[in-house]
Protein backbone atom coordinates (compact mmCIF):
# COMPACT_ATOMS: atom_id res chain seq x y z
CA UNK A 1 0.00 0.00 0.00
CA UNK A 2 2.76 2.37 -0.66
CA UNK A 3 1.54 5.80 -1.47
CA UNK A 4 3.29 6.52 -5.36
CA UNK A 5 1.96 9.78 -5.44
CA UNK A 6 4.31 12.61 -6.71
CA UNK A 7 2.00 15.54 -4.46
CA UNK A 8 1.41 15.22 -0.88
CA UNK A 9 -2.79 15.14 -0.63
CA UNK A 10 -2.61 14.45 3.11
CA UNK A 11 -3.97 16.82 5.61
CA UNK A 12 -1.55 18.53 7.50
CA UNK A 13 -4.40 19.42 10.43
CA UNK A 14 -4.10 15.74 11.32
CA UNK A 15 -0.63 14.62 11.05
CA UNK A 16 0.50 18.40 12.50
CA UNK A 17 -2.61 19.01 15.04
CA UNK A 18 -0.87 21.48 17.48
CA UNK A 19 0.21 23.70 14.51
CA UNK A 20 -2.16 26.58 13.10
CA UNK A 21 -2.18 26.18 10.16
CA UNK A 22 -4.69 28.78 9.07
CA UNK A 23 -2.60 31.93 9.46
CA UNK A 24 -1.12 33.83 6.24
CA UNK A 25 1.77 31.73 4.07
CA UNK A 26 5.11 30.65 5.57
CA UNK A 27 7.85 29.41 2.74
CA UNK A 28 11.20 28.10 4.43
CA UNK A 29 14.40 27.16 2.33
CA UNK A 30 15.63 24.37 3.49
CA UNK A 31 19.44 23.24 2.63
CA UNK A 32 20.74 19.67 2.59
CA UNK A 33 24.23 18.93 2.48
CA UNK A 34 25.13 15.98 4.77
CA UNK A 35 26.76 13.54 2.55
CA UNK A 36 26.72 13.41 -0.97
CA UNK A 37 23.75 14.87 -2.23
CA UNK A 38 23.79 18.40 -2.11
CA UNK A 39 20.26 19.52 -2.34
CA UNK A 40 18.08 22.87 -2.05
CA UNK A 41 14.30 22.83 -1.64
CA UNK A 42 11.48 25.47 -0.75
CA UNK A 43 8.33 24.86 1.61
CA UNK A 44 5.07 26.26 2.32
CA UNK A 45 2.61 26.24 5.15
CA UNK A 46 -0.14 25.89 2.14
CA UNK A 47 -1.02 22.85 -0.46
CA UNK A 48 1.46 21.77 -2.33
CA UNK A 49 3.73 21.85 0.91
CA UNK A 50 6.57 21.46 -1.26
CA UNK A 51 7.39 23.73 -3.86
CA UNK A 52 10.28 22.87 -5.73
CA UNK A 53 13.23 20.35 -4.95
CA UNK A 54 16.45 20.55 -6.88
CA UNK A 55 19.97 18.49 -6.01
CA UNK A 56 22.72 16.82 -7.45
CA UNK A 57 24.69 14.14 -6.07
CA UNK A 58 28.33 13.74 -5.83
CA UNK A 59 29.77 10.18 -7.50
CA UNK A 60 33.09 8.87 -7.16
CA UNK A 61 34.77 7.86 -9.68
CA UNK A 62 36.10 4.81 -8.05
CA UNK A 63 35.77 3.57 -4.24
CA UNK A 64 32.97 5.30 -1.41
CA UNK A 65 32.25 9.00 -0.79
CA UNK A 66 35.61 10.83 0.21
CA UNK A 67 34.14 13.59 2.42
CA UNK A 68 36.50 16.23 1.07
CA UNK A 69 35.80 15.32 -2.48
CA UNK A 70 32.00 15.85 -1.84
CA UNK A 71 32.17 19.17 -0.18
CA UNK A 72 34.48 20.53 -3.32
CA UNK A 73 31.55 19.27 -5.46
CA UNK A 74 28.52 20.56 -2.98
CA UNK A 75 30.85 24.30 -2.99
CA UNK A 76 30.21 23.96 -6.78
CA UNK A 77 26.88 23.12 -7.65
CA UNK A 78 25.45 24.95 -4.22
CA UNK A 79 25.31 28.79 -6.29
CA UNK A 80 23.14 27.27 -9.27
CA UNK A 81 20.96 25.14 -7.12
CA UNK A 82 20.10 27.90 -4.91
CA UNK A 83 18.69 30.02 -7.97
CA UNK A 84 16.80 27.40 -9.56
CA UNK A 85 15.04 26.14 -6.13
CA UNK A 86 13.68 29.44 -5.84
CA UNK A 87 13.25 29.57 -9.66
CA UNK A 88 11.23 26.36 -9.45
CA UNK A 89 9.33 27.56 -6.40
CA UNK A 90 8.57 30.88 -8.39
CA UNK A 91 9.36 32.85 -5.12
CA UNK A 92 12.23 35.42 -4.71
CA UNK A 93 14.59 34.91 -1.25
CA UNK A 94 12.90 38.07 -0.16
CA UNK A 95 9.40 35.89 0.22
CA UNK A 96 11.30 33.29 1.94
CA UNK A 97 10.49 33.30 6.13
CA UNK A 98 13.26 31.53 6.77
CA UNK A 99 16.94 29.72 6.15
CA UNK A 100 16.63 25.90 7.33
CA UNK A 101 19.71 24.04 7.37
CA UNK A 102 20.53 19.87 8.34
CA UNK A 103 23.12 20.66 11.02
CA UNK A 104 24.33 16.94 11.03
CA UNK A 105 24.10 13.56 11.23
CA UNK A 106 26.54 13.64 8.66
CA UNK A 107 30.43 14.41 7.24
CA UNK A 108 31.63 17.17 8.56
CA UNK A 109 33.40 18.50 5.42
CA UNK A 110 29.73 18.38 3.51
CA UNK A 111 27.98 19.11 6.72
CA UNK A 112 30.03 22.65 6.72
CA UNK A 113 29.10 23.33 3.48
CA UNK A 114 25.50 23.77 3.61
CA UNK A 115 25.80 25.21 7.33
CA UNK A 116 28.33 28.20 5.88
CA UNK A 117 25.85 28.82 3.27
CA UNK A 118 23.35 29.38 5.34
CA UNK A 119 24.93 31.71 7.96
CA UNK A 120 25.46 33.73 5.24
CA UNK A 121 21.81 33.78 3.73
CA UNK A 122 20.44 34.33 7.24
CA UNK A 123 22.96 36.65 7.55
CA UNK A 124 22.94 38.60 4.27
CA UNK A 125 19.26 38.90 4.08
CA UNK A 126 18.46 39.03 8.00
CA UNK A 127 16.39 35.56 7.88
CA UNK A 128 15.77 33.75 10.85
CA UNK A 129 17.82 30.22 10.82
CA UNK A 130 16.63 27.11 11.78
CA UNK A 131 18.81 23.86 12.55
CA UNK A 132 17.43 20.75 11.30
CA UNK A 133 18.47 17.29 12.40
CA UNK A 134 18.74 15.00 8.89
CA UNK A 135 17.14 11.79 10.47
CA UNK A 136 14.05 13.53 11.32
CA UNK A 137 13.62 15.17 8.08
CA UNK A 138 13.54 11.80 6.26
CA UNK A 139 10.79 10.68 8.42
CA UNK A 140 8.54 13.78 8.38
CA UNK A 141 8.51 13.92 4.82
CA UNK A 142 8.36 10.73 4.59
CA UNK A 143 4.89 11.34 6.92
CA UNK A 144 3.61 13.99 4.49
CA UNK A 145 3.95 11.70 1.43
CA UNK A 146 2.34 8.46 2.86
CA UNK A 147 0.07 10.50 5.24
CA UNK A 148 0.86 7.97 8.22
CA UNK A 149 0.24 9.57 11.86
CA UNK A 150 2.22 7.40 13.86
CA UNK A 151 4.18 4.56 11.95
CA UNK A 152 7.39 2.73 12.88
CA UNK A 153 10.31 4.25 11.44
CA UNK A 154 12.94 1.92 9.48
CA UNK A 155 15.59 4.36 8.34
CA UNK A 156 17.73 3.08 5.98
CA UNK A 157 20.56 4.81 3.66
CA UNK A 158 24.54 4.71 3.27
CA UNK A 159 24.84 6.07 6.26
CA UNK A 160 22.11 5.01 8.75
CA UNK A 161 20.65 1.73 9.60
CA UNK A 162 17.80 2.99 12.40
CA UNK A 163 14.61 1.43 13.80
CA UNK A 164 12.67 4.10 15.57
CA UNK A 165 9.17 5.10 16.80
CA UNK A 166 7.41 8.09 18.55
CA UNK A 167 6.73 8.39 21.89
CA UNK A 168 6.68 11.03 24.83
CA UNK A 169 8.21 13.83 22.83
CA UNK A 170 10.36 12.42 20.79
CA UNK A 171 11.55 9.60 18.16
CA UNK A 172 12.76 6.45 20.25
CA UNK A 173 15.72 4.45 18.94
CA UNK A 174 14.37 0.87 19.45
CA UNK A 175 17.30 -0.67 17.36
CA UNK A 176 20.44 0.43 15.14
CA UNK A 177 23.21 -0.54 13.54
CA UNK A 178 26.20 -0.98 15.74
CA UNK A 179 29.11 -0.77 13.29
CA UNK A 180 27.95 0.40 9.16
CA UNK A 181 25.25 1.29 7.39
CA UNK A 182 23.04 -1.47 5.64
CA UNK A 183 23.55 1.11 2.31
CA UNK A 184 27.28 1.05 2.66
CA UNK A 185 27.49 -2.72 3.41
CA UNK A 186 25.89 -3.15 0.10
CA UNK A 187 28.18 -0.96 -1.46
CA UNK A 188 31.31 -2.01 -0.07
CA UNK A 189 30.58 -5.73 -0.79
CA UNK A 190 30.03 -4.87 -4.26
CA UNK A 191 33.31 -2.96 -4.51
CA UNK A 192 34.99 -5.64 -2.66
CA UNK A 193 33.37 -8.51 -3.93
CA UNK A 194 34.04 -10.42 -7.64
CA UNK A 195 30.82 -9.35 -9.33
CA UNK A 196 30.21 -10.54 -12.81
CA UNK A 197 31.90 -7.46 -15.60
CA UNK A 198 29.07 -7.11 -16.51
CA UNK A 199 27.56 -5.61 -13.63
CA UNK A 200 30.89 -4.43 -12.26
CA UNK A 201 30.52 -1.29 -9.98
CA UNK A 202 30.02 1.73 -9.87
CA UNK A 203 27.83 2.72 -10.34
CA UNK A 204 25.86 0.69 -7.66
CA UNK A 205 22.29 0.89 -8.37
CA UNK A 206 21.10 0.31 -12.09
CA UNK A 207 17.50 0.63 -13.35
CA UNK A 208 17.07 0.96 -9.66
CA UNK A 209 17.88 -2.23 -8.51
CA UNK A 210 21.33 -2.47 -6.34
CA UNK A 211 24.14 -4.67 -8.24
CA UNK A 212 24.15 -7.06 -4.93
CA UNK A 213 20.57 -7.69 -6.00
CA UNK A 214 21.13 -8.08 -10.04
CA UNK A 215 23.60 -10.45 -9.13
CA UNK A 216 21.74 -12.49 -6.48
CA UNK A 217 18.42 -12.87 -9.66
CA UNK A 218 21.17 -14.91 -11.08
CA UNK A 219 21.26 -17.69 -8.28
CA UNK A 220 18.70 -20.73 -7.49
CA UNK A 221 19.93 -21.08 -4.11
CA UNK A 222 21.81 -19.13 -1.26
CA UNK A 223 25.27 -19.57 -0.12
CA UNK A 224 25.97 -21.11 3.16
CA UNK A 225 26.88 -17.75 5.68
CA UNK A 226 26.77 -16.90 8.77
CA UNK A 227 23.55 -15.77 10.16
CA UNK A 228 23.84 -14.18 13.32
CA UNK A 229 23.07 -10.51 12.18
CA UNK A 230 20.96 -9.55 14.88
CA UNK A 231 21.89 -9.01 18.42
CA UNK A 232 18.72 -7.97 20.55
CA UNK A 233 17.07 -4.80 19.03
CA UNK A 234 20.05 -3.89 16.80
CA UNK A 235 22.11 -5.43 13.87
CA UNK A 236 26.10 -5.56 13.46
CA UNK A 237 27.05 -6.43 9.48
CA UNK A 238 30.49 -5.83 9.91
CA UNK A 239 31.06 -10.16 10.48
CA UNK A 240 28.38 -10.99 7.38
CA UNK A 241 30.75 -8.46 5.12
CA UNK A 242 33.75 -10.24 5.75
CA UNK A 243 32.22 -13.43 6.04
CA UNK A 244 31.13 -13.10 2.79
CA UNK A 245 33.68 -11.83 1.07
CA UNK A 246 35.58 -14.04 1.70
CA UNK A 247 32.87 -16.62 0.21
CA UNK A 248 32.39 -15.01 -2.98
CA UNK A 249 36.24 -15.92 -3.42
CA UNK A 250 35.76 -19.44 -3.19
CA UNK A 251 31.90 -19.37 -4.25
CA UNK A 252 29.61 -18.72 -6.76
CA UNK A 253 29.35 -14.98 -6.37
CA UNK A 254 25.66 -15.27 -7.04
CA UNK A 255 24.84 -17.31 -4.74
CA UNK A 256 27.15 -15.72 -2.08
CA UNK A 257 25.24 -12.55 -2.85
CA UNK A 258 21.56 -14.13 -2.54
CA UNK A 259 22.22 -15.17 0.83
CA UNK A 260 24.28 -11.66 1.60
CA UNK A 261 21.21 -9.74 0.91
CA UNK A 262 18.86 -12.34 2.31
CA UNK A 263 20.57 -11.93 5.46
CA UNK A 264 21.33 -8.27 5.30
CA UNK A 265 17.56 -7.27 4.62
CA UNK A 266 15.94 -9.60 6.67
CA UNK A 267 18.19 -8.47 9.52
CA UNK A 268 16.45 -5.20 9.23
CA UNK A 269 12.97 -6.25 8.58
CA UNK A 270 13.55 -8.38 11.45
CA UNK A 271 14.20 -5.45 13.98
CA UNK A 272 11.28 -3.12 12.31
CA UNK A 273 8.97 -6.60 13.13
CA UNK A 274 10.24 -6.66 16.82
CA UNK A 275 9.66 -2.94 17.12
CA UNK A 276 6.43 -3.23 15.33
CA UNK A 277 5.00 -5.75 17.81
CA UNK A 278 6.79 -4.32 20.73
CA UNK A 279 4.65 -0.61 20.57
CA UNK A 280 1.23 -2.13 19.34
CA UNK A 281 1.60 0.14 16.21
CA UNK A 282 -0.22 -0.49 13.16
CA UNK A 283 2.07 1.67 10.27
CA UNK A 284 5.69 1.15 9.19
CA UNK A 285 7.34 4.12 7.55
CA UNK A 286 10.28 3.06 4.39
CA UNK A 287 13.03 6.26 4.47
CA UNK A 288 16.09 6.42 3.75
CA UNK A 289 18.17 5.88 -0.06
CA UNK A 290 18.21 2.17 0.53
CA UNK A 291 14.41 2.74 0.72
CA UNK A 292 13.82 2.81 -3.23
CA UNK A 293 14.98 -0.71 -2.83
CA UNK A 294 12.25 -3.25 -4.55
CA UNK A 295 13.67 -6.04 -2.86
CA UNK A 296 13.07 -4.47 0.69
CA UNK A 297 10.09 -3.22 -0.38
CA UNK A 298 8.73 -6.64 -0.79
CA UNK A 299 9.90 -7.93 2.44
CA UNK A 300 8.36 -4.91 4.02
CA UNK A 301 5.15 -5.62 2.48
CA UNK A 302 5.49 -9.45 3.28
CA UNK A 303 6.26 -8.63 7.40
CA UNK A 304 3.44 -5.75 7.79
CA UNK A 305 0.73 -7.93 5.79
CA UNK A 306 1.20 -10.72 8.28
CA UNK A 307 0.36 -8.12 11.45
CA UNK A 308 -2.07 -6.47 9.80
CA UNK A 309 -0.33 -3.37 9.26
CA UNK A 310 0.00 -1.16 6.49
CA UNK A 311 3.49 0.16 5.36
CA UNK A 312 4.60 3.67 3.13
CA UNK A 313 7.49 4.96 1.48
CA UNK A 314 7.22 8.74 -0.36
CA UNK A 315 8.57 8.50 -4.01
CA UNK A 316 12.42 7.59 -4.17
CA UNK A 317 13.36 10.95 -4.48
CA UNK A 318 12.10 12.36 -1.52
CA UNK A 319 13.34 8.75 0.31
CA UNK A 320 16.83 9.38 -0.68
CA UNK A 321 18.51 12.52 0.60
CA UNK A 322 16.95 15.84 -0.67
CA UNK A 323 16.87 19.82 0.19
CA UNK A 324 12.70 19.59 0.19
CA UNK A 325 12.74 17.55 3.56
CA UNK A 326 14.62 19.93 5.17
CA UNK A 327 12.55 22.78 3.70
CA UNK A 328 9.55 20.48 5.48
CA UNK A 329 10.99 19.99 8.92
CA UNK A 330 12.37 23.41 8.84
CA UNK A 331 8.85 24.84 8.08
CA UNK A 332 7.94 23.13 11.13
CA UNK A 333 10.48 23.53 13.24
CA UNK A 334 9.99 27.63 12.62
CA UNK A 335 6.31 27.09 12.91
CA UNK A 336 6.88 25.60 16.66
CA UNK A 337 9.42 28.60 17.48
CA UNK A 338 12.68 26.31 16.54
CA UNK A 339 15.55 28.73 15.28
CA UNK A 340 18.69 29.45 16.41
CA UNK A 341 21.52 32.32 15.68
CA UNK A 342 24.33 32.23 13.51
CA UNK A 343 26.80 31.45 16.17
CA UNK A 344 24.81 28.56 17.38
CA UNK A 345 24.59 27.33 13.81
CA UNK A 346 27.46 24.32 14.07
CA UNK A 347 27.64 21.29 12.80
CA UNK A 348 26.99 18.14 14.49
CA UNK A 349 28.23 14.80 12.83
CA UNK A 350 26.76 12.11 14.93
CA UNK A 351 23.39 14.34 16.10
CA UNK A 352 20.96 11.93 17.33
CA UNK A 353 17.40 11.21 16.69
CA UNK A 354 16.63 10.69 19.81
CA UNK A 355 18.40 13.56 21.05
CA UNK A 356 15.96 15.89 19.64
CA UNK A 357 12.81 17.27 20.16
CA UNK A 358 9.77 16.79 17.91
CA UNK A 359 7.41 19.25 19.68
CA UNK A 360 4.64 19.28 16.57
CA UNK A 361 4.06 15.53 16.76
CA UNK A 362 2.04 16.64 20.19
CA UNK B 1 -4.59 -11.11 9.09
CA UNK B 2 -3.50 -14.16 7.36
CA UNK B 3 -4.81 -17.51 8.66
CA UNK B 4 -1.78 -18.92 10.99
CA UNK B 5 -0.84 -22.25 10.74
CA UNK B 6 -0.07 -23.64 13.83
CA UNK B 7 2.25 -26.79 13.66
CA UNK B 8 0.78 -30.28 14.45
CA UNK B 9 1.99 -30.80 17.80
CA UNK B 10 0.14 -27.83 18.90
CA UNK B 11 -3.18 -27.98 16.89
CA UNK B 12 -5.92 -26.30 18.92
CA UNK B 13 -3.80 -24.93 21.23
CA UNK B 14 -4.11 -21.18 21.27
CA UNK B 15 -1.07 -18.93 22.39
CA UNK B 16 -0.85 -16.93 25.14
CA UNK B 17 1.42 -14.70 23.75
CA UNK B 18 2.75 -13.82 20.04
CA UNK B 19 5.82 -12.28 19.95
CA UNK B 20 7.45 -10.81 16.85
CA UNK B 21 9.87 -14.28 16.95
CA UNK B 22 8.07 -16.72 18.54
CA UNK B 23 4.59 -17.81 20.38
CA UNK B 24 3.81 -19.31 23.37
CA UNK B 25 1.24 -22.27 23.95
CA UNK B 26 0.03 -23.79 27.54
CA UNK B 27 0.41 -27.31 27.24
CA UNK B 28 0.53 -30.29 29.03
CA UNK B 29 3.78 -32.13 29.34
CA UNK B 30 3.93 -35.87 30.99
CA UNK B 31 1.62 -34.53 33.60
CA UNK B 32 2.94 -31.06 34.26
CA UNK B 33 1.90 -27.81 33.35
CA UNK B 34 4.64 -26.65 30.79
CA UNK B 35 4.72 -24.00 28.07
CA UNK B 36 5.35 -24.43 24.42
CA UNK B 37 7.74 -21.98 22.13
CA UNK B 38 7.39 -21.66 18.37
CA UNK B 39 9.21 -20.10 16.00
CA UNK B 40 6.88 -19.52 13.46
CA UNK B 41 8.89 -19.27 9.78
CA UNK B 42 8.84 -15.87 8.22
CA UNK B 43 7.35 -14.87 4.74
CA UNK B 44 9.81 -12.10 4.20
CA UNK B 45 13.17 -14.28 4.50
CA UNK B 46 14.28 -16.67 2.02
CA UNK B 47 12.92 -20.13 3.01
CA UNK B 48 16.75 -21.52 3.02
CA UNK B 49 17.69 -19.26 5.19
CA UNK B 50 14.44 -18.69 7.40
CA UNK B 51 14.84 -21.96 8.49
CA UNK B 52 18.44 -22.19 8.89
CA UNK B 53 18.01 -19.00 11.41
CA UNK B 54 15.07 -20.50 12.83
CA UNK B 55 16.76 -23.70 13.28
CA UNK B 56 19.87 -22.39 14.63
CA UNK B 57 18.02 -20.01 17.33
CA UNK B 58 16.09 -23.13 18.81
CA UNK B 59 19.27 -25.04 19.14
CA UNK B 60 21.01 -21.74 20.62
CA UNK B 61 17.86 -21.55 23.35
CA UNK B 62 18.23 -24.81 24.36
CA UNK B 63 22.20 -25.00 24.77
CA UNK B 64 21.79 -22.01 26.20
CA UNK B 65 19.26 -22.98 28.35
CA UNK B 66 20.70 -26.19 30.00
CA UNK B 67 24.37 -24.35 30.04
CA UNK B 68 22.78 -21.45 32.28
CA UNK B 69 21.31 -24.04 34.60
CA UNK B 70 24.48 -26.02 34.62
CA UNK B 71 26.02 -22.88 36.16
CA UNK B 72 23.23 -22.40 38.63
CA UNK B 73 21.29 -19.56 37.16
CA UNK B 74 17.57 -19.58 37.54
CA UNK B 75 16.03 -20.59 34.14
CA UNK B 76 13.01 -22.74 33.02
CA UNK B 77 13.93 -26.43 32.62
CA UNK B 78 13.62 -28.13 29.09
CA UNK B 79 11.53 -30.61 28.85
CA UNK B 80 11.70 -31.61 25.21
CA UNK B 81 12.81 -30.24 21.22
CA UNK B 82 11.34 -30.60 18.24
CA UNK B 83 14.23 -28.92 15.89
CA UNK B 84 12.35 -29.62 12.61
CA UNK B 85 9.48 -27.77 13.47
CA UNK B 86 11.33 -25.37 16.23
CA UNK B 87 9.35 -25.98 18.95
CA UNK B 88 10.90 -25.80 22.46
CA UNK B 89 8.70 -27.39 25.62
CA UNK B 90 9.90 -26.12 28.76
CA UNK B 91 8.54 -25.49 32.25
CA UNK B 92 6.18 -23.12 32.79
CA UNK B 93 7.07 -20.10 35.10
CA UNK B 94 4.50 -18.48 36.56
CA UNK B 95 5.35 -14.52 36.80
CA UNK B 96 5.40 -11.17 35.85
CA UNK B 97 8.62 -9.37 33.88
CA UNK B 98 11.14 -7.41 35.39
CA UNK B 99 10.27 -4.74 33.05
CA UNK B 100 6.52 -4.86 34.57
CA UNK B 101 7.62 -4.89 38.14
CA UNK B 102 9.79 -2.04 37.55
CA UNK B 103 7.22 -0.29 36.09
CA UNK B 104 5.12 -1.08 39.19
CA UNK B 105 7.14 -0.65 42.49
CA UNK B 106 10.17 1.62 41.25
CA UNK B 107 13.65 1.65 42.76
CA UNK B 108 12.19 0.27 46.21
CA UNK B 109 14.26 -2.20 48.13
CA UNK B 110 12.88 -5.32 46.71
CA UNK B 111 13.58 -4.18 43.15
CA UNK B 112 17.29 -3.28 43.63
CA UNK B 113 17.38 -6.76 45.64
CA UNK B 114 16.21 -7.88 42.39
CA UNK B 115 18.89 -6.30 40.47
CA UNK B 116 21.58 -7.34 42.31
CA UNK B 117 19.79 -10.88 41.54
CA UNK B 118 19.68 -9.97 37.58
CA UNK B 119 24.09 -9.15 38.45
CA UNK B 120 25.33 -12.19 40.92
CA UNK B 121 23.16 -14.76 38.13
CA UNK B 122 24.44 -13.05 35.00
CA UNK B 123 27.99 -13.66 36.38
CA UNK B 124 27.31 -17.20 37.08
CA UNK B 125 26.20 -17.35 33.37
CA UNK B 126 29.98 -15.50 32.15
CA UNK B 127 31.55 -17.81 34.72
CA UNK B 128 30.79 -20.98 32.32
CA UNK B 129 31.78 -18.74 29.18
CA UNK B 130 27.62 -18.45 28.17
CA UNK B 131 26.80 -14.61 27.00
CA UNK B 132 22.63 -14.26 26.88
CA UNK B 133 22.88 -12.17 23.58
CA UNK B 134 19.35 -10.45 24.51
CA UNK B 135 20.01 -9.67 28.02
CA UNK B 136 17.08 -7.37 29.00
CA UNK B 137 14.80 -7.16 31.78
CA UNK B 138 12.35 -7.58 29.33
CA UNK B 139 14.10 -11.15 29.38
CA UNK B 140 14.06 -12.05 33.47
CA UNK B 141 10.99 -13.08 35.37
CA UNK B 142 9.97 -12.89 38.48
CA UNK B 143 7.91 -15.38 40.26
CA UNK B 144 5.32 -15.17 42.91
CA UNK B 145 7.74 -16.10 45.23
CA UNK B 146 9.64 -13.53 44.79
CA UNK B 147 12.82 -15.87 42.60
CA UNK B 148 14.24 -14.13 39.49
CA UNK B 149 15.14 -16.35 36.26
CA UNK B 150 17.17 -15.13 33.00
CA UNK B 151 14.49 -16.61 30.06
CA UNK B 152 14.80 -16.35 26.73
CA UNK B 153 18.04 -17.62 25.30
CA UNK B 154 17.23 -17.75 21.61
CA UNK B 155 20.70 -15.22 20.96
CA UNK B 156 23.10 -16.88 23.54
CA UNK B 157 26.15 -17.95 22.45
CA UNK B 158 29.82 -18.51 24.03
CA UNK B 159 32.34 -15.63 24.45
CA UNK B 160 35.39 -15.92 23.59
CA UNK B 161 36.26 -12.47 24.84
CA UNK B 162 35.38 -10.30 27.46
CA UNK B 163 34.29 -7.80 25.47
CA UNK B 164 30.96 -9.96 24.80
CA UNK B 165 30.27 -10.28 28.32
CA UNK B 166 30.31 -6.59 28.76
CA UNK B 167 27.81 -6.57 25.73
CA UNK B 168 25.58 -8.31 27.89
CA UNK B 169 26.02 -6.07 30.46
CA UNK B 170 25.69 -3.16 27.91
CA UNK B 171 22.02 -4.05 26.56
CA UNK B 172 21.34 -4.39 30.39
CA UNK B 173 21.77 -1.21 31.01
CA UNK B 174 20.44 0.27 27.90
CA UNK B 175 17.10 -1.66 28.67
CA UNK B 176 17.13 0.48 31.77
CA UNK B 177 18.00 3.48 30.30
CA UNK B 178 15.32 2.91 27.43
CA UNK B 179 12.46 2.10 30.00
CA UNK B 180 13.51 3.25 33.43
CA UNK B 181 15.44 5.84 32.92
CA UNK B 182 15.14 7.36 36.43
CA UNK B 183 15.93 4.70 38.08
CA UNK B 184 19.19 3.81 36.14
CA UNK B 185 21.51 4.38 38.34
CA UNK B 186 20.51 2.77 41.69
CA UNK B 187 19.80 -0.48 39.28
CA UNK B 188 22.84 -0.62 37.71
CA UNK B 189 24.83 -0.38 40.61
CA UNK B 190 23.10 -2.76 42.28
CA UNK B 191 23.45 -5.22 39.61
CA UNK B 192 27.06 -4.44 39.52
CA UNK B 193 27.12 -5.40 43.35
CA UNK B 194 25.49 -8.71 42.61
CA UNK B 195 28.17 -9.68 39.85
CA UNK B 196 30.75 -8.78 41.84
CA UNK B 197 29.51 -11.29 44.87
CA UNK B 198 30.25 -13.80 42.05
CA UNK B 199 32.99 -12.57 39.96
CA UNK B 200 35.09 -10.45 42.65
CA UNK B 201 35.38 -6.92 42.69
CA UNK B 202 37.84 -7.01 40.03
CA UNK B 203 36.18 -8.47 38.03
CA UNK B 204 32.74 -6.30 37.88
CA UNK B 205 35.01 -3.16 37.89
CA UNK B 206 37.07 -4.09 34.41
CA UNK B 207 33.62 -5.12 33.21
CA UNK B 208 31.93 -1.80 34.12
CA UNK B 209 35.30 -0.83 32.03
CA UNK B 210 34.68 -2.84 29.28
CA UNK B 211 30.80 -1.61 29.16
CA UNK B 212 31.69 2.19 29.42
CA UNK B 213 34.26 1.29 26.25
CA UNK B 214 31.19 0.06 24.53
CA UNK B 215 28.88 2.70 24.75
CA UNK B 216 31.39 5.13 23.23
CA UNK B 217 31.77 3.08 20.09
CA UNK B 218 30.05 4.44 17.21
CA UNK B 219 26.71 4.90 18.08
CA UNK B 220 27.40 6.88 21.21
CA UNK B 221 30.11 9.00 20.15
CA UNK B 222 28.71 12.44 20.82
CA UNK B 223 28.83 11.58 24.58
CA UNK B 224 32.49 11.45 23.94
CA UNK B 225 32.55 14.43 22.74
CA UNK B 226 30.49 16.11 24.90
CA UNK B 227 33.09 14.79 27.58
CA UNK B 228 35.98 15.39 25.83
CA UNK B 229 35.83 19.00 24.33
Amino acid sequence: MANAATQSSCRVERLYPSIDWEGDEVLVLGIESTSHTFGVGVASSKPPYILSEVKDTYIPEKGGIHPREAASHHVSVAPNLLLQALDEANVSIKDIDAIAVALGPGLGPCLRVGATIARALAAYYSKPLVPVNHALAHIEIGRLYTCLDDPVVLYVSGGNTVVAAYAKGRYRVFGETLDIALGNLMDSFARDAPLPDDIRPPPYVRRGMHVVDICAERASKPASLPVGVVKGQDVTFSGLYTAAVRASRRQRVEEVCLAFREIAYGAVVEVTERCLVHTGKRQVLLVGGVAASPVLREKLAAMTRYHDAVWGAPPPRLAGDNGAMIAWLGLLNYLKGITCSIEEAVVRQRWRLDDTPAPWRV
Amino acid sequence: MEARRHPRALEGVEPIYEGAEAYLYPVTWAGRRALAKWRPPKEYRHPAIDAEIRRARTIAEVRGTLHALEAGVNAPAIYYVDVDDCIIFMEFIEGVLLREYIDEHGASTRVLELAREAGRQTALMHSRGLVHGDLTTSNMMVTGSGKLYIIDYGLSGHAKTEREKAIDVHLFKRSLESTHPEYLEPLYNAFLKGYAEEAGEEAARRLDHLVEEIRMMGRYVEERRRRKP
